[in-house]
């Protein structure tokens, strides 16, 4: 038996990966664990007042805040029978909007783009795609902007509230709005060609069930009052739990659901294939020009149908702007007198189908049922990276196996920055270290780095190494933690190589070593997008493929100070090696 | 100038059970990211970056309530590997609302309710609790989530080998720098005289009460709080409500006595 995980995905509202266990030529589990505790929020909202609840349940995301605020807004005004003018409705529509530029822009070009045009991370592509970066960047500002405006702050606003708003925004503020998003439009739809002409692998490819709202009207749109199906069944949102049917794993704190009995997709990609038809303007040309039945059966279109979404936004704030600038009067907060009721609201959060559902008694919260995107699409998330792994497994492409789940998690967007982090480790393939090492130095002396932990047994043995160098006179080594202050280290070597000394796991016999190039071990390490300027000036691509991990395969790494004995005599053949 | 970047100071950026808001904040901060990260020498902030280290720090700055057995014994880690700790945002301050379910029955019967009795196989829950109640913390910096003006003149204090200076007074003071007409007088129920600063009292500026979600001030009067809203007509048991939104453990002294009190 053999387990492949990568460990860290570094969010999916917290912490999570995904592991796949693998049994001679079959895929026997997959397993996509959230570590985040529990918060118990559904029950803490019982016995608040709804306007309580309202400035609760945002805290559930920080990066989906508005999408909760909305759908809980909708909720309660469904169980208390307000009815809201249409300024409000726009102006809500609006900031959504907001939320959609942001998470959308961010995810596809700086974690998702990066695997698909062959660079190891958004770092070492700005390097070829700087401008693409840069406006990346002002289209999520843009996002961002919208939502302060809209809701009082960047993360957990107030202004939204049920019956209306606190504050509308001016004319003046309206108008920036839209000429602000006209000039997006070149680079807009510049980006839904390179997102849907990018070269997406034909695995995993298989049928499922898409899920979204249906807006009213027959409109494209990110809120409604029923859940549309790709089967072209039409449910109501009170019924919505005979599309749901929660039930609770033990790897997860987060809860599945399933549409009788199986797995089913929320998202971009579920909104373009249930309402792509009713897409208009420009995006109705895109659509009708790239959509395809491909986009039906394989998850990783979801970053095309994002890009096509941002397409949808950028060319309908305009029009809602000059909508709202039809009410000049700021309508104040409805108020009303029910205290019981019972209602659901929903929206579409970037990431899917977003469910609030409350019960108010004697004018308390007496119910909450709340049903995020991720957690739906938990199921399909472990379903697709099975199949992908049993076919690359059938395929003699194993070894691709931890790129591929990679790419199909990430893929789902599960949250923003989750899928920034993903430890990776692939098997390694055969090479003498040796002769290597001697390549290696004739590019000129390496300097060295130690990396680990010295507390985790074997994990210690990179700080070993490079203490030893050390010892033995030899200049330029560095432990991990001194490179940060060392920018001479990067920036004034570029003709040295970079030699990092690390245990690193790639499923050998304790005390095996290798030497890779490093993107080869963090090919999918996207780090922050938003870094990214930090970032770019400590390493670029140049450095990046001229540095090198020496990779001893640990046996332990559990809390201990003592090295075992494979990796002990590894350490005494490097350290032999690397001083010749 | 060489000498100078070897003082950097190492920090680390850690994120528990929570919404990851107050790490999403700093990294909002876009103008001044690149500045922060030139300033001090970020070790380790796995919402940002993934070649994070876990070495010796100066600062630690902590986000979010422990509400699981692996989520304590990384806690306990980051106390010994840091030198000073920072509480960052509300949850870390004060268990945020998570912490809602003051005593341990009443959060049992709740998680039981949720999960049934499955048994978890990754990790124990355990009650959400402010890290204060696991660790000794150096400095409190409240907020849900922290306001960018707070924490960047608390990090650049800190940076700098001083304590930070935080706001010591209620959303009030805010509020009349903002020249917004009392909600209070109009017998709107707000929590602003009890509330920690600093945010602006942005949603009085929205004519919107504050909800308290900055949890208390410290010395904040709230016995006088509570008698204010009661005048209003507000019944005791929606004013108790009111305040345990947010705070957490940060009332709960107050509350519990209420509890013991006869109506």
């Amino acid at each position: 038996m053999k387990k492949i995980s990568v460990e860290h995905l570094a969010r999916v509202e917290g912490n999570g990966g995904i592991s796949a266990t693998i049994d001679g030529k079959v895929v026997t589990e997959v397993k996509f664990i959230i570590n985040e505790g529990p918060r118990l929020v559904e029950r803490l909202t019982v016995g608040k007042t709804p306007e309580e609840d309202v400035n609760l349940v945002p805290r559930i995301c920080a990066i989906c805040t508005l999408s909760h605020k909305y759908a809980a807004i909708r909720a309660m005004e469904n169980a208390l029978s307000v009815k809201v003018p249409p300024k409000v409705q726009l102006f809500r529509e609006l900031m959504h909007l907001g939320e959609m530029i942001e998470s959308h822009s961010l995810h596809i070009y700086y974690l998702a783009l990066p695997d698909y045009v062959g660079f190891p991370n958004a770092i070492a592509m700005a390097s070829q795609f700087e401008l693409e970066v840069k406006i990346a960047l002002e289209m999520k500002e843009f996002g961002n902007h919208i939502m302060k405006t809209a809701s009082g702050r960047y993360i957990h606003g107030e202004n939204p509230v049920i019956g209306g708003f606190g504050k509308f925004p001016t004319r003046e503020e309206l108008l920036w709005t839209k000429s602000r998003a006209i000039q997006f439009m070149p680079f807009v739809l510049k980006t839904v060609n390179l997102f849907c002409e990018l070269d997406y692998p034909y695995c995993p490819e298989d049928d499922t069930v898409f899920a979204c709202c249906n807006p009213s009207k027959n409109k494209y749109g990110f809120a409604g009052d029923e859940i549309v199906l790709s089967t072209g069944e039409i449910i109501n949102k009170e019924d919505y739990k005979s599309l749901t049917n929660e039930f609770v794993v033990s790897h997860s704190y987060a809860k599945r659901s399933r549409y009788q009995g199986k797995p089913y997709s929320v998202g971009a990609l579920a909104r373009v294939n249930n309402l792509g038809e009713r897409l208009k303007g420009e995006a109705g040309k895109m659509y009708r020009k790239y959509f395809d039945s491909r986009w039906k059966k394989n998850p990783l279109f979801n970053n095309a149908a994002q890009a096509l979404e941002i397409l949808y936004t950028f060319e309908r704030i305009p029009r809602l702007v000059d909508e709202l600038l039809n009410y000049p009067e700021d309508p104040p907060v409805v108020k009303y007198k029910a205290k019981e009721g019972k209602g659901t609201g929903i929206v579409e959060a970037p990431r899917g189908l977003l469910i609030h559902s409350y019960e108010i008694t004697d004018a308390l919260v007496s119910h909450t049922d709340i049903i995020t995107p991720t957690a739906q699409n938990a199921e399909d998330i472990e379903r697709y990276c099975y199949i992908a792994a049993q076919k690359l497994l059938e395929n003699g492409e194993g070894d691709k196996i931890r790129e591929r789940m990679d790419l199909v998690v990430r893929a789902f967007d599960p949250c923003i920055s989750c899928s920034a982090h993903m430890a990776e480790v692939k098997k390694a393939p055969q090479n003498d270290w040796k002769e290597k090492l001697e390549e290696v130095k004739k590019k000129g002396p390496p300097v060295y780095v130690g990396v680990g932990k010295r507390t985790r047994s074997d994990d210690g043995l990179g700080i070993e190494l490079a203490l030893k160098l050390r010892n033995r006179g030899m200049r330029d080594v560095w432990l991990e933690y001194e490179i940060a202050q060392r920018e001479g280290l990067w920036k004034n070597k570029h003709h040295r190589p970079l030699i990092f000394l690390d245990a690193v796991d790639f499923r050998e016999k304790p005390g095996k070593v290798i030497l890779l190039p490093l993107h080869y071990i963090f090919t999918n390490a996207a780090l922050s997008h938003r870094l990214l300027p930090f970032i770019s000036s400590e390493m670029n691509y140049e450095r990046l493929k001229n540095s090198y991990v020496l990779g001893i395969q640990p046996e332990s790494i559990q809390e201990g100070k003592k090295f075992s004995k494979s990796v002990r005599l590894a350490i005494a053949a490097v350290l032999a090696q690397i001083l010749n | 100038m060489e000498k100078d970047k070897k003082e950097k100071l190492k920090i680390g950026i850690y994120e528990l059970t929570g919404c990851a808001g107050d790490a999403l904040l700093i990294l909002d901060c876009e103008k001044e990211l690149i500045d922060i990260f030139k300033a001090a020498d970020i070790q380790s902030f796995l919402m940002a970056k993934s070649d994070n280290i876990d070495g010796e720090l100066d600062v630690a700055l902590v986000e979010g309530s422990v509400s699981t057995e692996k989520e304590k014994k990384e806690l306990l880690d980051i106390r010994k590997r840091a030198k000073i700790v920072v509480a960052i945002g509300i949850c870390a301050c004060f268990g945020g609302i998570q912490a809602g379910f003051r005593n341990k029955k009443n959060w049992e019967k709740n998680f039981k309710e949720v999960y049934g009795d499955i048994q978890m196989t990754h990790t124990k829950p355990v009650q959400s609790k402010p890290i204060d109640a696991h660790i000794k913390v150096d400095y409190y910096l409240p907020g849900c989530p922290i306001g960018k003006e707070q924490f960047l003149s608390t990090f650049n204090r800190i940076l700098r080998g001083n304590p930070p200076e935080l706001y010591r007074f209620p959303v009030c003071v805010e509020c009349k720098w903002n020249e917004n007409e009392c909600l209070l007088n109009k017998g709107i129920p707000c929590l602003g005289p009890v509330t920690a600063a600093g945010c602006g009292s942005i949603c009085i500026n929205h004519n919107l009460p504050c909800v308290g979600c900055w949890g208390p001030v410290e010395g904040a009067n709230l016995t006088s709080e509570f008698q204010l809203l009661q005048e209003h007509g507000f019944d005791r048991d929606f004013i108790k409500k009111k305040m345990a939104n947010f705070s957490g453990t940060g009332m709960a002294d107050f509350l519990d006595k209420l509890e013991g009190e006869k109506k």
